[in-house]
């Protein structure tokens, strides 16, 4: 265990150093210029210049790189252009609502996808299951979102439709308005911020769905006619305990190393979501930061994505191991 | 007779997928008695296997056809039975032990919550575990299978299936996936099961090991049961012709072997020529050392390395057959895998004569073919174009395969066929040396009798010399000039077949020789 993760922490830094490297040469390729940005379109070109030498943006680009290294070794990001504040604070008051959202949706395509998984296996030779989970993974996820809109809020209103909350100026210790709700006792807050949360994780969590299901269908559909499935008729067992206590552990191992791939997808797609659903998290962030070509704002939600996108992965290694007693880490 | 725990009464069973159906079963009857062993003796697809899994209601529902007959199991009837019913007969009254006891438990549930779900108490569980002969009960069911043998898992298998104490257990071939002297020590544990008063059908294609276990012999051809009598008279005096062909294909320890093996249509056989060996070595291993990372984890991940062959030294003089036995992990198949180059040896040296490398024919044929090339392109793949075509009819002719075969594909023959293919493929390259990983350990008794003829036919022919892989001691002594036994990754006894056989110098190689199942007719006189 402590070799596994010595041997992480070290793909760790190496993943996010390769970020660093794409993200700067990037920056040297793409004609935008910060300064320019800084300063307006109107300014004169020696102010420009001079806020030019002033971010070094004159020094040769691997002496940028090396001070910026050396920035992010103290856990400073840079200065974001387009917010004016340092770009670690930005994260940081962006991260929760993120957070919050990408976990509402792996919950919600977990289950979904279980759901799917079993319907497939139980409801045998049913085309109809295989065809909802073709037509779902097929819409793209601006339609989805704008479906999901326009159906729930626009056209039934059962549901809001922008936004994480309904309530003015609360503030919680954890960022996370549920999480917050519970912890101080406000079921008002908890209430709306659920309903907030329901159509952005939907919509997130219908592609997510759709592949861990089918991921997971197609291991079930091998683990049950292993010989120990057999083992387990022999005994008189019904075939749902078959499938619940002898399939779903032995399946799991793909179908979770799915949900780790499936997160860095939904990075992507966070950017149309959050965007769709005035979510104010870091890929309405991005998509602002990217629209003023602000790079050090870029830089700093690729190296936070980078981050929790190996993290998790590292947690789904350690439950795949957890799941199969062969398994060592 | 005892009032029969199974009656089974015009079995029959059409299975097949769409529409094409095959009659697998036509008219099966018999019964077992309470306390009683029956053998269920026949070739693979004579349908003995479908009989064990009619009996648990376990047939694959959509490839069933047409299903009928009786069978009753302590009064239940098992045929058209609704799913419910199946299931109670399933639990209480019939339980089976599986073939390969590998893959027969679940790999991430514990041994003790697998025997519970099985209806069975701890105590009870302790106590099976205990009679089966497994040591340490208590540790053995909070342990996961992969912590345990083969051996040992299928000992848990069938204490698994006896706490139910069920009226009848099916045991299908449960000792062909394992190595000889656990096989022997399994079977005394299903004799011992008698005294319980089960019924146990034994499924096997091994009428030796039919013979020392049962009580009474069926034995099943082409979906009928052609023979059904006491095991004694079905061995001394079978009275169905096929009983008597399975009864002189079958070999062991004190088959004639100055002469090829009698096979179906051979009346006199003429003993084998002499062979003209040659004096120069076709293949010599000196101190050949293997390791292999299967040791425990460093602090890195990697694995401590184990150390498979342990200077082993063998020489191969050309028209010579060598047969290297040994039990499975003894490292039989790393030292074949060494000759053949396949993989290198860390230390020692491996010289071969010849410009051609050894060939090597691999125990699954079917699976050592392409499947979507024609038999004729595998076997001549890489000849000279304007000799291909009469190399590759002369290969098949000298496999004793029509020539016309070569535009097949594999899937078109049989298995036997396809060995033979496999042989072909390997000869065409005129190699001196040739290399069987244990050829016919997956086939019938009368099948592997006819390919043990061939490869020895071809290699006093050829003048080849010949490395032979094997678990089985009585093809060892058959095709084999000397014998070399392994264990552990040591050569623990190599001398000419006979006299290992007869008076064998190692402690190991005596245990080996016990374990071979025998047809003793006095014995059962």
């Amino acid at each position: 265990m402590t070799g596994y993760l010595l041997r992480r922490a070290l793909g760790f830094v190496l993943v996010l150093w390769m970020v660093t490297v794409i993200v700067f040469a990037l920056q040297a390729i793409i004609p935008a210029d910060p300064a320019r940005a800084i300063t307006g379109p109107a300014a004169p070109a020696e102010t420009v210049e001079r806020v030019r030498g002033q971010l070094g943006l004159n020094d040769p680009i691997p002496q940028q790189y090396v001070r910026f290294l050396g920035n992010l070794a103290r856990g400073d990001l840079g200065t974001s252009v387009r917010t004016r504040q340092p770009v670690a604070d930005d994260l940081r008051r962006y991260l929760p609502a993120t957070l919050e959202l990408v976990g509402a949706a792996m919950i919600l395509g977990t289950a979904l996808a279980l759901v799917l998984a079993l319907a497939q296996m139980l409801l045998a030779r049913s085309g109809a299951v295989r065809m909802t989970m073709l037509a779902a993974g097929s819409v793209p996820i601006f339609l989805s979102a704008m479906l999901l809109i326009y159906l729930f809020w626009f056209s039934l209103d059962w549901l809001p439709g922008a936004g994480r909350i309904g309530i003015r100026r609360f503030e919680g210790p954890t960022g996370s308005m549920v999480i917050d709700g519970i912890l101080l006792g406000r079921p008002d807050v908890v209430g709306s911020a659920l309903a907030h949360l329901v159509l952005p994780a939907l919509a997130l969590a219908l592609p997510l769905a759709v592949a861990v299901g089918r991921s997971l269908a197609s291991a079930l559909h091998d683990v049950l006619r292993q010989p120990y499935a057999e083992t387990a008729r022999g005994k008189g067992l019904p075939e749902y305990r078959v499938v619940l206590r002898h399939g779903l552990r032995n399946a799991a191992s793909p179908p979770l190393s799915m949900l780790g791939l499936q997160l860095g997808l939904m990075f992507g797609n966070l950017l149309i979501v959050e965007r769709t659903f005035a979510w104010p998290g870091l890929g309405l962030y991005m998509v602002q930061s990217l629209a003023s070509s602000d790079l050090p704002a870029v830089l700093g939600v690729a190296l936070t994505f980078g981050a929790v996108y190996i993290l998790f992965n590292m947690a789904v290694e350690i439950v795949q191991t957890l799941a199969d007693p062969r398994m060592k880490l | 007779m005892t009032e029969p725990v199974v009656s089974v009464r015009d079995l029959v069973a059409d299975l097949g997928r769409e529409a094409e159906a095959t009659r697998v079963l036509g008219g099966v009857s018999f019964a077992v008695g309470a306390g009683e062993i029956v053998a269920l003796v026949g070739e693979s697809g004579s349908g003995k296997s479908t009989i064990g899994k009619a009996l648990q209601g376990l047939l694959p529902q959509d490839a069933v056809r047409h299903l009928s007959g009786s069978v009753r199991i302590d009064g239940t009837e098992v045929i058209g039975a609704d799913p419910r019913t199946l299931r109670d007969v399933r639990r209480r009254l019939v339980r089976a032990v599986p073939q390969n006891p590998m893959g027969a438990l679940n790999p991430t549930m514990t041994i003790g919550r697998q025997l519970a779900e099985s209806g069975a108490a701890r105590d009870d569980a302790e106590t099976w575990l205990a009679r089966t002969g497994l040591p340490d009960p208590r540790r053995i069911l909070a342990a996961y299978p992969h912590r345990l043998s083969g051996g040992q898992r299928q000992r848990v298998m069938i204490a698994m299936a006896m706490v139910a104490r069920p009226r009848l257990l099916i045991a299908d071939e449960p000792t062909t996936a394992l190595d000889v002297t656990v096989q022997a020590q399994i079977l005394d544990l299903v004799a011992s099961l008698r005294s319980e008063g089960t019924g146990v059908l034994f499924v096997t294609h091994d009428l030796g090991i039919a013979a020392g276990l049962a009580n009474r012999i069926l034995v099943c051809h082409r979906g009928q049961i052609v023979e059904d009598g006491p095991a004694a008279q079905v061995i001394r005096a079978p009275r169905a012709a096929y009983s008597r062909a399975l009864l002189r294909a079958r070999f062991d320890l004190s088959t004639d072997r100055s002469r090829p093996l009698p096979t179906a249509g051979t009346a006199e056989i003429a003993p084998w020529p002499p062979v003209a060996k040659g004096k120069s070595w076709a293949l010599e291993l000196y101190r050949v050392v293997k390791h292999f990372p299967a040791g425990p984890r460093g602090r890195w991940g990697r694995r401590q390395p184990v150390r498979v062959l342990d200077g082993i030294d063998l020489r191969i003089a050309a028209g010579e057959c060598v047969a290297l036995v040994g039990e499975s992990g003894s490292g039989k198949s790393t030292l074949l895998r060494i000759a053949a180059g396949l993989e290198t040896a860390d230390a020692g040296d491996v010289s071969r004569s010849g410009s051609v490398p050894p060939q090597v024919v691999f125990q699954d044929a079917v699976g050592a073919l392409t499947p979507w090339l024609p038999i004729g392109a595998q076997i001549g793949e890489g000849l000279p174009r304007d000799t291909r075509d009469t190399c590759i009819a002369e290969a098949l002719r000298e496999v004793g395969l029509d020539p016309a075969l070569a535009a097949a594909l594999p899937s078109e023959l049989s298995g036997g066929q396809c060995q033979r293919a496999c042989v072909a493929r390997a000869l065409i390259r005129k190699p001196s040396v040739l290399l069987c990983d244990e050829p016919i350990s997956a086939m019938d008794v009368s099948l592997a009798a006819q390919v043990l003829n061939l490869l020895n036919d071809i290699r006093r022919r050829a003048g080849l010399g010949m490395l032979f892989v094997t678990h089985d001691l009585a093809a060892a002594r058959l095709i084999a000039d000397r014998i070399a036994v392994l264990d552990k990754g040591r050569l623990v006894e190599e001398g000419p077949s006979e006299e290992v056989v007869t008076s064998p110098r190692a402690a190991y190689t005596e245990q080996l020789l016990a374990a071979v199942p025998r047809l003793s007719r006095e014995g059962l006189a």
